[in-house]
């Protein structure tokens, strides 16, 4: 089955490209990071130096492979679910379902290897940039060298493959045993992510207003909230579509859509709503902070200075790995439906009513993703801003999440419009016959 | 030109001529490769003919309905549904003259299966922003034998009752047209017998013109003529087919003088 797997990411390089992209920059992220550990853990560094290093590392690189996580999974599981009809045609040749599993994840891990093979010098590269940055504003002795090693290379490795495994694995149990209702598993790990961020958040008021780690805990508290209300997104989707009523042959045809589309959109909401949260969360907390070494008046220096860009470049790093992760699943999905949209225009829609649902739809996940994300990002934005200022809700998050918001609907309405438009390229009744 | 009419209505007006292809020609590929899949199709059908297609493979039918159903332009031609011309090239234009001529029915249903199969019955109207009424479309859905269907989707039917889905909803725009292609295609010969059967009913009840493409002599006998198609030329014409002649006439349509072209 292993050599089934192999020919069969040979013969279609082009639809694994949507995985090997976010197995590429998942690794490229998590290596970047974690060989700040492998930079300070040379013989020589000096302990000042080493600290700033670590404590980087583990705090941006800690929420950078959670999130690295869970952006390959969604991709991935995006993926496989577009492969149901081959799937279920190589179960009518007589593979057993364990068999289908080995391929498909076999698949995934052989993606997932090249990806972070690829990520190395990427990786490298960035790295020794990062740590020309913390040198700049004078965090680490300008005799630091840089250090690729085995920390890098093993966290990137294994959590790609990880990741990719693990998102393949359920999937494609997923897609082999229709009948199969896994509800529960679902929600109990969402209520699992929800109450280990309310902990995490929590958590927040243990630390003291100077703490170099203070970020850390909201900032993790605020993506494993995301990642529990992303998990509950459908559901929560299911109940709002059943009360929308919209108006016009495109806005019927959306809902009526989206109901049943509920379960292939999740990875889509997913990335939405850690896009929203993370880029709202850090992004405001970074202000907050930025605001409040300014008040304190100690070191309103060029060093302060130098520290907001490396953290903002941090954070930016990070915000638009997830804001690529939203394009890539967003458009593996309405590439995937070129079929459907055939059978819209044949039954008598116009491309531009064809664009019109697709419109909608997006909207409405829109709105979900960033309420959702918005939800997460402030009950990590809240207890950072009470434990390091006197306030409650700084007044830079407005804007910032306006933002946010504003970037996350162009983005999303941008891929799907431009991707369905392309998809329109093809003449409806070669689009029907092509897509299985 | 050659006309074909299943009740020898030639002479009278344009209003009783559904479809009227002019010199349609349609080439793909370009250099070398060129294929010439239509040339310099004539023919005229008159309002509620029942009229198959057959040809070989390659023979161009598939094209013929596609240009005719306005799916596909033509290279150069005219084409004429229910006396109004067929023009623009642009797809809205296109789907916008479709919406009310014209009715499809596929070999592979292209049901959309997130709609329930009232809804899919009804898409047409709710695209065509005309008021939906969904007694109507009840009563057709009940005629084809799925009035205790309404709610299911197309991955809960069979195929039959998938193809059966996919007439009521080219029936409920009433279309001057229908156009389906291999409609039997996928079936089981007693499905495929209901589908045949309610396409007949389609013209002999509803007034409808059917076109349908087919290579199975046995759906073409359904029909009140059937049109040969070889290199993308008329090849000869049968009326009141039987399925032995149909396959006859087919087996031997390399020999045939064509006729009337």
């Amino acid at each position: 089955m292993l050599v089934l797997a192999l020919r069969s990411v040979r013969q279609r390089p082009g639809r694994l490209l949507a995985t090997l992209l976010s197995a590429f920059l998942g690794a490229a992220i998590i290596m970047t990071f974690n060989s700040l550990h492998d930079t300070a853990g040379q013989p020589g560094v000096d302990s000042v130096s080493a600290e700033t290093l670590t404590t980087s590392a583990s705090v941006v690189g800690g929420y950078g492979t959670l999130l690295v996580f869970f952006a390959v999974a969604s991709t991935l599981t995006v993926n496989v679910r577009q492969r149901s009809a081959e799937l279920e045609l190589l179960r009518c040749s007589g593979a057993t379902p364990a068999q289908i599993k080995r391929m498909v994840v076999g698949e995934a891990v052989v993606v997932a290897l090249a990806g972070a093979a690829l990520a190395i010098g990427p990786a490298m590269l960035g790295g020794h940039a990062l740590l020309g940055v913390f040198q700049d504003s004078g965090q680490v002795a300008d005799s630091v060298d840089y250090a690729f090693g085995p920390v890098a290379l093993v966290s990137g490795v294994d959590i790609t493959l990880v990741a990719a495994a693990g998102a393949a694995f359920l999937a494609v149990r997923r897609a082999t045993r229709p009948a199969v209702r896994r509800g529960r598993a679902r929600t109990f790990l969402a209520y699992g992510a929800l109450v280990a961020g309310a902990v995490s958040v929590t958590t927040t008021f243990a630390f003291s207003a100077t703490d170099a780690a203070l970020m850390a805990a909201p900032a993790y508290g605020a993506i494993l909230l995301s990642v529990g209300l992303a998990m509950l997104a459908p559901r929560l989707l299911n109940g709002l579509l059943a009360g929308l009523s919209l108006t016009g042959a495109s806005g019927w045809l959306a809902v009526r859509t989206l109901r049943r589309r509920v379960e292939h959109v999740s990875g889509i909401l997913m990335s939405l709503v850690l896009f929203t949260a993370v880029s709202t969360a850090t992004l405001t907390m970074q202000s907050v902070e930025s605001d409040a070494v300014a008040a304190s008046g100690l070191r309103k220096s060029v060093d302060a200075k130098n520290l907001e860009t490396l953290n903002l470049t941090v954070v930016g790093i990070i915000a638009v790995f997830v804001c690529v992760m939203l394009v890539n699943s967003l458009y593996a999905a309405t590439t995937y439906r070129g079929g459907e949209f055939g059978r819209q225009r044949l039954a008598g829609a116009t491309p531009g009513q064809v664009l019109g649902t697709v419109g909608v739809e997006t909207a409405v996940l829109t709105a979900v993703g960033v309420l959702l994300g918005s939800v997460a990002a402030l009950a990590g934005i809240v207890p950072f801003t009470m434990v390091r200022t006197d306030g409650v809700l700084p007044g830079q998050a407005p804007g910032i999440w306006l933002a946010v918001s504003s970037v996350a609907a162009a983005v999303t309405l941008g891929t799907s419009l431009g991707t369905a438009r392309r998809a329109l390229r093809t003449p409806a009744v070669a689009a029907v016959a092509t897509v299985a | 030109m050659f006309r074909t009419g299943s009740r020898g209505t030639h002479d009278t007006g344009p209003a009783a001529e559904a479809l009227r292809l002019v010199k349609v020609t349609k080439t793909y590929g370009g250099g070398d490769s060129e294929v010439t899949a239509l040339d310099g199709i004539t023919l005229s059908l008159s309002r509620g003919s029942f009229t198959a297609v057959m040809g070989p493979s390659g023979s161009g039918k598939s094209t013929l309905l596609q240009c005719a159903a306005g799916l596909d332009r033509p290279d150069s031609g005219i084409v004429v549904v229910d006396g109004a011309e067929m023009t623009g090239s642009g797809e809205a234009e296109l789907t916008r003259f479709r919406r009310s001529r014209v009715g499809f029915v596929f070999q592979q249903y292209n049901l959309l299966d997130t709609l329930t199969v009232v809804q899919n019955t009804v898409l047409p109207l709710k695209l065509a922003g005309r008021r939906v009424d969904r007694r109507r479309a009840r009563e057709i859905l009940t005629a084809v034998g799925l009035g205790d269907r309404l709610g299911h989707r197309p991955d809960q039917l069979s195929g039959g009752q998938r193809q059966r889905v996919a007439i009521a909803r080219a029936l409920v725009t009433e279309p001057r047209v229908i156009f389906a292609d291999e409609p039997t295609g996928a079936l089981d010969s007693r499905s495929a017998r209901e589908v045949l059967r309610l396409l007949q009913e389609a013209v002999r009840v509803h007034g409808r013109t059917v076109v349908m493409v087919t290579h199975d002599p046995v759906a073409a006998s359904y029909a009140d003529s059937v049109l040969f198609l070889a290199d993308g030329r008329l090849a000869g014409h049968l009326h009141a087919p039987t399925a032995d002649a149909v396959a006859e006439r087919l087996a031997h349509l390399g020999d045939d003088v064509p006729a009337g072209v």
